[in-house]
């Protein structure tokens, strides 16, 4: 019943063989009736709440984004860089301290697969 | 819209129009890269609002909505060529969307798919149905007079998988094909959630009323 209230019979024998049904079968109609106001209610209330606009911060993000992939595209390559930065502290006996820093920049060009 | 045998792969493509006005002939093989930025651009770019308010119902949480959609834009962006012109966009970026939330922000992992009191669901139905008979239409006003926010907070409440299979039939008019493609599962699993999710969330929102004294516990 419910895709039939739903209009998502495809099959035009089905659909109606239920249409004359409900011609002539009270019971049947009265419970479609039910179930259609139901369906309609949720629905009207359903739209009326969610309704929300995507916030301005949002749609600039996006923007940003696509901009940046549009960049990545036209270079023909997608790039990451990755800095890491090692840090190591040492105490010696006598109280001695020494830190020794290690940086590591690698970049990193992803071609794209030739076809 | 015509049908092609399913060999023929067609190098132009008819583009439809994002906003009236003439149809569009799009060659995907000789556009180039910033062609294409355009065509996303003008074509995508409308859904975010509503991409939003679906991500706001799927992740329940303004700040994963977001990024969610977000995520949705970028992986749609790089798969734009992938993308059939003059075929459903909408129905084709709300795929991405939902993929995108099951496969990264879906938290509840383990939980059942379905729940167990399927049988107790049909009944509790059928039940509702033959008591209620005059007092439908009071009650029904009593719902249209719930806030917002009761029935966002209702929507919430309810099964996921309902929850999605309902928005995208009553609040995006989707078909059950079309849902069915774009969570990816059979047409009759579509059915079957949109509607145990629809009395579901009818015998919440009919409970706020309730709460709130809209509704007497008996006949109206």
């Amino acid at each position: 019943m419910i895709p039939f209230i739903d209009n998502q019979i495809e099959d035009s024998a089905i659909f109606n063989t239920i249409a004359f049904h409900l011609q002539d079968c009270v019971n049947c109609r009265e419970q479609l009736e039910i179930e259609r106001r139901t369906i309609t209610v949720i629905r009207a209330l359903l739209t009326r709440s969610c309704c929300e606009t995507a916030p301005t911060t949002l749609q600039e993000q996006i923007a940003h984004e696509l901009h940046r992939l549009e960049l990545e595209q036209l270079a023909g390559f997608t790039q990451t860089e990755i800095i890491r930065s090692y840090r190591r502290t040492e105490i010696t006996i006598d109280g001695e301290t020494q830190i020794e820093i290690e940086t590591s920049h690698e970049i990193r060009r992803d071609f794209p697969p030739l076809n | 819209m015509s049908s092609r045998p399913k060999s023929e792969k067609p190098e132009l493509t008819v583009s439809e129009p994002a906003s009236g006005g003439a149809l569009v002939r799009v060659d995907r093989d000789k556009e180039s890269a910033a062609e294409r930025s355009k065509r996303f651009e003008r074509d995508a770019l409308q859904y975010m609002n509503q991409l939003y308010a679906a991500a706001l119902r799927y992740t329940r949480n303004p700040d994963d909505a977001q990024d969610l959609v977000q995520d949705t834009y970028a992986k749609a962006y790089t798969s734009f060529h992938q993308f059939e012109p003059g075929t459903n966009l909408k129905a084709w970026l709300y795929r991405v969307l939902t993929t995108t939330f099951i496969n990264t922000y879906r938290k509840d992992q383990r939980r059942p798919q379905t729940s167990d009191n399927e049988a107790e669901d049909w009944q509790l139905a059928s039940a509702a149905s033959h008591t209620s008979d005059q007092g439908k239409s009071a009650e029904d006003v009593a719902l249209e007079n719930l806030p917002d926010s009761d029935i966002k907070r209702a929507l919430h409440e309810i099964p996921e998988e309902f929850r999605i299979a309902v928005y995208l039939a009553d609040v995006e008019g989707f078909s059950y094909k079309e849902i069915a493609e774009i969570v990816d599962v059979p047409a009759g699993t579509v059915m079957s959630r949109l509607h145990r999710g629809r009395k579901q969330l009818r015998e919440k929102l009919t409970e706020y009323a309730r709460e709130l004294g809209y509704v007497k516990g008996g006949k109206a």
